[in-house]
């Protein structure tokens, strides 16, 4: 069974191929990632599943409905949620307020029920002390943990993070991927991760899909992903040549 | 605190209010008057400028339509005020949500110009429309707001109806913009893109925060009409959109207490500074300069700002 699932999805901006017919499926509470070096065209990917630009051709379906064309927020009430790449917090509202925006999306809770139930996704994240301050007096990891906590209290079913160990120190991974190990846990949720760290991908992703230059050029688990030529060559080789010097 | 914040605002309004009523006299009650009409069309405004962020000049346009609206009901049809009143708003309601489709499908300057233009379309329209509106002439004879035998036919009276009404319109102003409406106001303002990947229908959004200002512009011309009790198209012109948003910049964007404090300072300062002469015009020049510069946040942002001292210090103790 699939929740989410892209069929050959084209995207051009003028002369540039961003994305040439990627087919992409995602099954309820799967662990997906999506790999590929600079410019390959991962973050077009996840704007053209949850409608911030329109493919060029293809379509996309989710649990079952086309959403080709559906607003970004209508996605969102769906069961889509998103982090960006460069984090993107409403700065003139407090943390606290931050996620409750998020928590909006039921409308059948009242102020104080918003409240608890974003006062318990801060928690869970550690990050109830902070609920009152301003997003601006934040480190620059507690504000992609803001993020994270804004995306989950819209109850997702599929979660798409852009690069969200980007500028990260290393106990703050560590931290991420504890929680996000965490959550899988408790709820069913499908996690879609696109990530340069190669140890947190190969750690928490089930399947691992490879564009470059705006194609597929591999898919399938961590160790068939790792050992395929075209991988090799295309991204990761670079990476291992790298990490062995 | 935070929670009573809403009648702490209609209280102060009230009480400082009623106690200038009893000190003021005719010159000064006739301004205060003022003050509090126009307060009622900033907190519209602040809807749509300081929460949405939708930069509109074309303010006055809705208020005068309200007043206008108002005008022609209670004389070429007789309509007592009292039911002209809401007509009125919802009128101007329906206007502005059927602009706001085409309108603000622009952002930013060519909102601010778009806008411009619809003010200056309505004062061309009032005052070329002489069969229904008078031309340049105006409207006369507006009833007076009567209830029961009590008239609000002098300053004293209307101010008492004024304040009362400035507090409910601030109350609700106020708890309004605490709820998750308010704050899908603040997030679109603050990043669309992002508002939208929570979930919030951004169109929706904006076109609520464009009729929200516009029912509280309508109220506030109403009341005009009822105060003055004559309409004339320079009443609505253009300048008076961009002496609301001024009043709303010096008292503070974003903020109810800044929309009251703005109309209310903005309305008095010409008469205390008199002494000037021609050269008000440059001081108040340079005063918003300095507010926009030194201030971003107004007035009430001097209080943020103190607070925030405080607090920043106890952080930096901590190790
Ligand atoms: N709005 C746009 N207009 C024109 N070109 C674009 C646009 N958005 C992305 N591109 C181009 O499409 C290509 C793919 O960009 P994208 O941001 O999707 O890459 P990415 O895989 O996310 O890269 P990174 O790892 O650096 O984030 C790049 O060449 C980029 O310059
Ligand atoms: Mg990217």
């Amino acid at each position: 069974m699939t929740l989410l699932q892209a069929t050959a999805i084209s995207k051009r901006f003028g002369g540039l191929m961003a994305l040439s017919e990627v087919d992409f499926t995602v099954a309820p509470g799967e662990f997906v990632a999506v790999i590929g070096p600079n410019g390959a065209g991962k973050s077009t990917f996840l704007n053209v599943l949850t409608g911030l630009t329109l493919p060029s051709a293809g379509n996309v379906q989710f649990d079952g409905r086309d959403i080709t064309r559906a607003p970004t927020h209508g996605r969102i009430r769906a069961g889509l949620g998103r982090t960006f790449q460069h984090g993107r917090l409403f700065s003139r509202l407090s943390v606290l307020e931050n996620v409750m925006t998020g928590a909006a999306i039921r409308t059948d809770r009242s102020e104080s029920q918003l409240r608890e139930a974003s006062l318990g996704m801060l928690d869970r994240m550690g990050l109830a002390d902070e609920a009152k301050r301003p997003i601006d007096s934040l480190s620059y990891g507690q504000r992609r943990m803001v993020e994270l906590c804004r995306a989950l209290a819209c109850g997702p079913r599929v979660l798409l993070l852009d690069e969200p160990a980007a500028g990260l120190n290393s106990g703050e991974v560590e931290l991420l991927m504890a929680r996000l190990i965490a959550l899988r846990a408790e709820h069913e949720l499908a996690v879609v991760l696109i990530e340069h760290n190669m140890g947190m991908v190969m750690r928490l992703a089930e399947r691992i899909l490879v564009l470059n230059f705006g194609c597929r050029i591999a898919e399938g688990t961590p160790a068939k992903v790792q050992s395929d030529p075209a991988v090799l060559s295309a991204y990761l080789g670079e990476g291992y040549n790298n990490a062995r010097d | 605190m935070r929670r009573y914040d809403s009648l702490i605002i209609a209280a102060a309004i009230v009480v400082l209010g009623g106690l200038l009523s009893l000190v003021l006299a005719d010159y000064r009650l006739r301004l205060l008057n003022v003050s509090v009409i126009s307060a009622i069309a900033v907190i519209g405004f602040n809807f749509a400028f300081g929460l949405a962020g939708l930069i509109s000049l074309g303010h006055a346009a809705f208020v005068g339509l309200g007043a206008y609206t108002l005008a022609i009901l209670t004389t070429a049809l007789g309509w007592s005020p009292w039911l002209a009143i809401p007509v009125a708003i919802l009128v101007t309601t329906v206007f502005a949500g059927m602009i706001g489709y085409p309108l603000l499908r622009l952002r930013g300057h060519y909102l601010a110009l778009a806008t411009l233009g619809l003010n200056v379309s309505f004062t061309i329209v009032v005052t070329n429309w002489i069969t229904l509106t008078g031309g340049t002439n105006g409207i006369s004879g507006i009833p007076e707001l009567r209830l029961g035998g009590f008239a609000f036919n002098d300053e004293r009276r209307f101010l008492w109806l004024g304040l009362v009404l400035l507090a409910l319109c601030a109350a609700f102003a106020i708890t309004l913009q605490r709820s998750r409406h308010g704050r899908a106001m603040m997030a679109v303002r603050d990043d669309e893109t992002a508002a939208r990947m929570t979930g919030i229908d951004v169109t929706r959004v904006k076109i609520t925060a464009l009729c929200l200002s516009a029912a509280f512009a309508a109220l506030s011309g109403t009341l005009f009409a009822a105060h003055v009790r004559f309409v004339a198209p320079e009443d609505f012109n253009y300048a008076h959109s961009i002496i609301y948003l001024a009043m709303l910049i010096v008292g503070g964007e974003g903020a109810v207490a800044g929309a009251v404090i703005g109309a209310a300072l903005l309305t008095f300062l010409p008469e205390w500074l008199r002494f000037l002469g021609d050269a008000y015009l440059a001081f108040f020049g340079l005063m918003l300069l300095a507010i926009l510069v030194f201030l971003p946040t107004g007035l009430v942002g001097l209080t943020g700002r103190l607070r925030r001292l405080g607090w920043g210090a106890k952080v930096e103790r901590t190790p």
